[in-house]
């Protein structure tokens, strides 16, 4: 993708309209305003100690500086918007790939809360089968073979080679099962 | 620095420092050779691995992946006119010509030792002047370093691909997700919305492979992948390279490993500017430069050389002054905090040894490259006709499988899935998240520096900066300065050669 020309036909009726960019540099403006005003919250006091701070550096400041620093970059943002020259991608994507993006979205979303129930092999099977299928892929017998291999492959890597944890069920049942057998 | 340098060859010499690396390299080809899979993406994904090893094992075997994919991404580009990696895009003006010509066997081995020239002579830079740089960063102190970090997140900034206050913004946005958890100088709570999680902080991995590698898969999604790539893989095809045709390729060779190794040392530019500019040198130095795009040998020799010279160099920063220059070196900066090496001054005199050791290692990796590429070149051009649609499962499963062995927390795959969206909604929109990433990284070690700066300072800063620290007054002063320099040389550069990411 070539890089966003700044400089060139800068007062085109198309860039002195607002855009993304300038809806972009008002949020964080606004984003910077919410910072500046729930510091003071968030933000836990310093112990005191003999009615003194052990420094006299306040814990608020640096995060002062960094809101400070959305609101100046915003207003910069803001005006910058009118001469940038930038294509929001997501106005030109088409629905399927709404819905690809979606679907695979709300797959990683599920996946997450599926692995910790069922366990890792089981749903990364779940998930290789169904992504794979979506995807287009129709050569069923190498996508179950995938599906099973491949997750029992990482489940040992992971788990006995780097000794981490992964959720384990079924498979260390089934093996604890037909080693005590 | 020699006792350092010594022991680290000691330290190097282990059979399963190789081995790892080996296993780094064939992935790292592998991926590479993956069209619309990029480097940043195997390194990401493959990062948690290198927690669970030894360092000398993990950070070695993710410099291999870093190497292979680079040099991997040079397989589609010549056969099949598909860059593997963006580094890979200035090889097919001439490596596809090559297939046609059916040269394409002397188009991937002038590939495969012009990379492993290129990198090799560009680590042996890299061993060169790391000791010199650090030796003058340990007399750095607090300020100098808060300078030289804020000079780091600019420049980053300047330098990253879109509008420059797009990238600053950004840098903000990094530095405010790195304020969530506990203050580093007096351990206080902030940011943490009442959220028990919250209270460690956001956990680098997810941010990491989030934003690098689930964004690449969203975007290959948005076509459903069943495509995949039938036409016939010649790799066999044509005669072998000759001397004289290598030797015919030398000075290109030779130039183009000059101009990487100069442009890896500077943040923020990368594979691909260089293998452009290294293309572009050899064309104009050529006595028939008409005959570049038509399939000339010397064409593929200088891109392939100068691509892969930026790896090493992009290491000098990392470690002497722990500023990471690129998307890579972020990933890479995170498995250093991993296993307990916290780039920066301190670390050459804290961990030398092992520092080089691993230096030493990046050499024997080149040496591993050529014989691992040579005989598997075949190979790996076969994987160019790989089914995506499968692939694509099976990176989403390693992802999530990374990120939560670590913390074994599934809240970090609910945080995983949400950097996706992220950084994939910042794609889209020409946010780019690397100066973010880095903020994140460097944000903590900022504010530290600057808060013991401030005490330094007690009350008056801007006397103390400008009257008893004259480097550090030197370093802001010049952060404009420099910062608008790289940000025009950036930006021609991206715009004459139409480059948006490196990886």
């Amino acid at each position: 993708m070539p890089p966003p020309d700044e400089t060139a036909d800068t007062g085109t009726e198309q860039a002195r309209r607002l855009n993304f960019n300038s809806v972009f540099g008002g949020l964080f403006v606004a984003l910077s305003a919410v910072l500046l005003l729930i510091i003071p919250d968030q933000i836990e006091k310093p112990l005191i100690i003999f009615a003194a701070n052990q420094n006299d550096l306040k814990p608020s400041l640096f995060p002062q500086l960094v809101a400070v620093g959305f609101g100046g970059l915003g207003i910069w943002l803001f005006f910058k918007s009118f001469s940038i020259r930038e294509r929001n991608e997501l106005r030109g994507l088409r629905l399927p790939a709404i819905v690809n993006i979606s679907v695979t979205l709300l797959a990683m979303l599920l996946y997450g809360p599926l692995m910790v129930s069922v366990g890792f092999v089981v749903a990364s099977a779940l998930l290789i089968g169904f992504l794979s299928t979506f995807f287009g892929n129709r050569n069923y017998l190498l996508t179950a073979a995938i599906a099973v291999a491949v997750p029992v492959t990482m489940f040992f890597v992971f788990t006995k080679l780097l000794a981490t944890y992964l959720p384990p069920f079924p498979i260390d049942t089934v093996l604890t099962r037909l080693y005590l057998l | 620095m020699w006792d350092s340098f010594i022991q680290g060859l000691e330290l190097a010499m282990r059979w399963d420092t190789f081995a790892m690396m080996s296993v780094g390299l064939i992935l790292g080809m592998f991926v590479g050779a993956l069209p619309g899979f990029t480097t940043v993406m195997a390194m990401a994904i493959l990062l948690p691995l290198s927690f669970f090893l030894d360092p000398l094992i993990g950070i070695p075997f993710l410099l291999g992946v870093y190497k292979g994919g680079i040099y991997g991404g040079s397989i589609p580009a010549i056969l099949v006119s598909m860059p593997g990696t963006g580094a890979a895009v200035a090889t097919t003006f001439d490596g596809p010509a090559l297939t046609k010509k059916r040269k394409a066997r002397k188009a991937l081995e002038i590939a495969l030792y012009s990379s492993v020239f290129g990198d090799l002579s560009s680590d042996i830079v890299t061993i060169l002047f790391i000791g010199p740089i650090a030796l003058i960063a340990l007399m750095f102190g607090p300020p100098e370093l808060m300078a030289i970090l804020f000079l780091a997140l600019i420049v980053i900034s300047a330098t990253s691909s879109g509008v420059f206050v797009k990238g600053l913004l950004m840098m903000c946005l990094g530095l405010f997700l790195g304020l969530v958890g506990q203050d580093p100088i007096g351990a206080l709570s902030r940011f943490t919305f009442d959220i028990f999680a919250f209270r460690a902080g956001i956990p680098l991995l997810p941010m990491l492979i989030g934003v690098y590698a689930l964004p690449e898969i969203l975007i290959a999604v948005e076509n459903k992948t069943v495509g995949v790539i039938r036409q016939n893989i010649r790799a066999r095809e044509g005669g072998r390279l000759t001397f004289a045709e290598f030797r015919g390729c030398f000075r290109s060779i030779c130039r183009s490993t000059m101009i990487g190794t100069g442009i890896g040392m500077i943040p923020g530019l990368g594979q691909v500017v260089a293998a452009f500019m290294g293309y572009a040198a050899a064309k104009n130095a050529s006595k028939t430069p008409e005959e570049f795009g038509k399939g000339k040998l010397e064409g593929v020799a200088a891109a392939e050389a100068a691509n892969n010279a930026v790896n090493g160099p992009t290491l000098v920063p990392l470690l002497t002054l722990g500023i990471p220059g690129d998307n890579i070196t972020v990933i890479l900066i995170g498995a250093f905090i991993a296993q307990g090496m916290r780039p920066g001054p301190q670390l050459m005199v804290e961990q030398g040894p092992l520092v080089f050791a691993i230096l030493v290692a990046m050499v024997f990796a080149n040496l591993l490259f050529l014989v691992i590429g040579y005989f598997a070149i075949p190979l790996f051009a076969l994987v160019v006709t790989i089914r995506r649609s499968i692939l694509l499962p099976l990176t989403v499963v390693f992802a999530f499988a990374g990120s939560y062995v670590t913390r074994s927390d599934p809240l970090d795959l609910v945080i995983l899935a949400l950097f996706g969206a992220f950084g994939y909604l910042a794609k889209k929109l020409s946010f780019d998240v690397t100066p973010m990433v880095m903020a994140f990284i460097l944000g903590k070690e900022l504010e530290y520096s600057f808060g013991q700066t401030m005490v330094l300072a007690q009350g008056n800063l801007l006397n103390y900066v400008f009257l008893e620290r004259p480097i550090t007054a030197v370093i802001l002063v010049a952060t404009p300065v420099l910062s608008f320099l790289l940000w025009r040389k950036s930006k021609r550069m991206r715009a004459e050669f139409a480059v948006d990411d490196v990886g």
